[in-house]
């Protein structure tokens, strides 16, 4: 009895994850894994690890990698600042207004890319809004500035589209922090922003850690940004879409995807590092 | 107020108006009556929106995009529920690594996604089809499914189901009765994500233009790079305008803490 019943419950066990983990195995790892043996292989069919020798030793495909690395950095640092205020007040300070600051946040993710790189294109273009305002309203400036295509333009759409997720993984950990040792703290006579520096922030570090890594994943593959806006940036996605389009080299790309891959994976790694401390 | 609640609620606005202003830029655009894409507008017309409805290729991709989002939320659903459901219920190790197998792929690089599966799925011999775009859809939108579903199941107590089983409810009618009607809320939030997702990718859609996979966000693309006018500033508002709505009627429905216990 007890046998049949132990098997059974294997049985449903298998129908009610095989399709899921079958359908990833055979459409989304398989893939990666063929794109990465493809950059492998030489032209004669042999293994090769001619590709990366060359990539690596490259100084303008290293500075590629680099740049991408350093550019999804700058942005997760800026957008993880800019995020813990916001989320403090979000957690601490809105009361009544949390519901709106909430709507806020969650409405740009309902937007897509090309809605909000329209919008940066329409604000500051020659004779756009920001640059009547600084011109002619304010008489800031004698001309316009010329803001498209520069990098800062493009580092503000990218904060703008991932500092929401930063928002809101920082609120969450802000909420569980136990209020009795911020307390604790001021009861023992501590001011109010050595409470904040050595109680709230160091309790929230995890929860700041989750964000950004979160950003710099999403920060790290994206290049629809960079593509409308410009600024004259050369990391590897926006790379691997040029391969694709013109130069058309794909074990080149193929390269490149797979060194994109192994810096996700060691977010993904860091990533899960994290959540597991939190969660012990 | 002390001083630094003051300075914090200035920021917080300050970063809203940041979050807002490009936005509504481009809903304000989608009304004008000029010719071409500028703010502030001469004056109000609905002609962007018409215009939509004359340029072929908008509808044609509206109509590929829109049919993609259904289908791959679907396959999600049927792929990414019954997984949902076994994971959120049991405690092992084990478990836990299939959990972050099932939504790894919301961790990789899209264009790295796009790129592998153009190649790989034309080996299969699916070619660029709107089936081969279809089962990519699936792979993006199946942890969206898988999340929610299972964050809300796990909210779920056991002894409802025990309860059911116990009166004498077979295993299938208890999930119809029991079970169901309790994770409603997170399939429609898991639908909601994933359909939006689907309908708003741009990155691995690009790796699959053809006259029958050509999507919305693709045709836009191709649109922006050779004109500048207020047609995308009406398509935008017309896409943010469902999004909003359909976002309503899931908190109408289920309310919106339900679905978000998730997030």
């Amino acid at each position: 009895m007890s046998k049949t019943a132990q098997i059974s419950e294997r049985t449903r066990r298998a129908l009610l994850l095989a399709p899921a983990l079958i359908f990833l195995a055979v459409f989304f790892v398989m893939p990666l894994v063929d794109n990465s043996a493809r950059s492998f292989i030489g032209e004669d069919g042999s293994f090769t690890l001619a590709r990366y020798t060359a990539f690596l030793t490259d100084s303008f495909y290293l500075g590629v990698i680099l740049e991408t690395v350093v550019l999804s950095a700058a942005v997760t640092v800026i957008s993880v600042v800019i995020a813990y205020p916001v989320a403090y007040v979000l957690v601490r300070k809105a009361g009544r207004f949390s519901g709106l600051i909430i709507f806020l946040l969650i409405a740009p993710l309902l937007t897509s890319i090309i809605m909000r790189t329209f919008g940066w294109q329409v604000l500051f273009a020659r004779r756009g809004l920001i640059n009547q305002w600084l011109v002619t309203d304010l008489g800031l400036l004698d001309t316009p500035l010329r803001w498209l295509n520069t990098p800062g333009l493009a580092i503000a759409a990218l904060v703008h589209v991932l500092v929401p997720f930063a928002v809101l993984s920082i609120a969450s950990v802000l909420q569980g922090v136990d209020r009795r040792l911020e307390e604790g703290a001021l009861v023992l006579g501590a001011s109010r922003f050595r409470t904040f520096f050595e109680v709230t922030l160091p309790l929230t570090l995890d929860g700041i850690g989750t964000g950004a890594i979160l950003v710099f994943m999403i920060a790290n593959g994206s290049f629809v940004t960079l593509v409308l806006l410009g600024g004259g940036f050369q990391t590897l996605p926006l790379l691997i879409y040029q391969q694709f389009n013109t130069t058309r080299d794909f074990a080149l790309a193929s390269t490149m995807s797979t060194i994109l891959l192994v810096i996700a994976l060691a977010c993904l790694w860091l990533q899960l590092r994290l959540v597991r401390r939190q969660g012990a | 107020m002390r001083l630094t609640d003051w300075a914090l609620w200035l920021f917080t606005v300050a970063f809203f108006i940041f979050m807002i202003l490009p936005i509504a830029v481009v809903v304000v655009i989608s009304f004008t009556s000029a010719g071409f894409a500028a703010f502030p507008i001469p004056g109000w017309s609905l002609k962007w929106f018409a215009r939509i409805f004359e340029y072929e290729p908008f509808i044609d991709s509206l109509w590929v995009s829109l049919k993609l989002a259904v289908v791959a939320t679907v396959a999600s659903c049927v792929l990414g529920i019954p997984a949902a459901l076994y994971l959120s219920r049991s405690r092992s190790g084990w478990a836990t690594t299939i959990t972050t197998f099932l939504l790894s792929p919301l961790s990789m690089p899209m264009i790295v996604i796009g790129f592998a599966s153009l190649f790989f799925l034309s080996w299969m011999g699916f070619g660029i089809s709107f089936l081969a775009l279809a089962i990519v859809h699936t792979v993006i939108c199946l942890p969206y499914v898988i999340r929610t579903v299972a964050a809300v199941y796990r909210a779920v107590p056991p002894a409802y189901e025990e309860a059911a089983m116990i009166l004498g409810a077979s295993r299938f009618r208890t999930f119809q009765e029991v079970t169901l009607p309790l994770i409603r809320p997170g399939i429609a939030a898991g639908s909601l994500f994933s359909f939006l997702t689907s309908f708003d990718n741009l990155p691995v859609s690009y790796f699959f233009g053809s006259a029958q996979t050509n999507t919305l966000p693709v045709v836009m693309l191709a649109y922006m790079e050779h004109q500048f006018d207020p047609s995308i500033a009406a398509l935008s508002t017309l896409q943010l305008a469902l999004a909003v709505i359909a976002l309503v009627v899931a908190d109408r429905l289920y309310g919106i803490e339900k679905m978000t216990v998730a997030t």
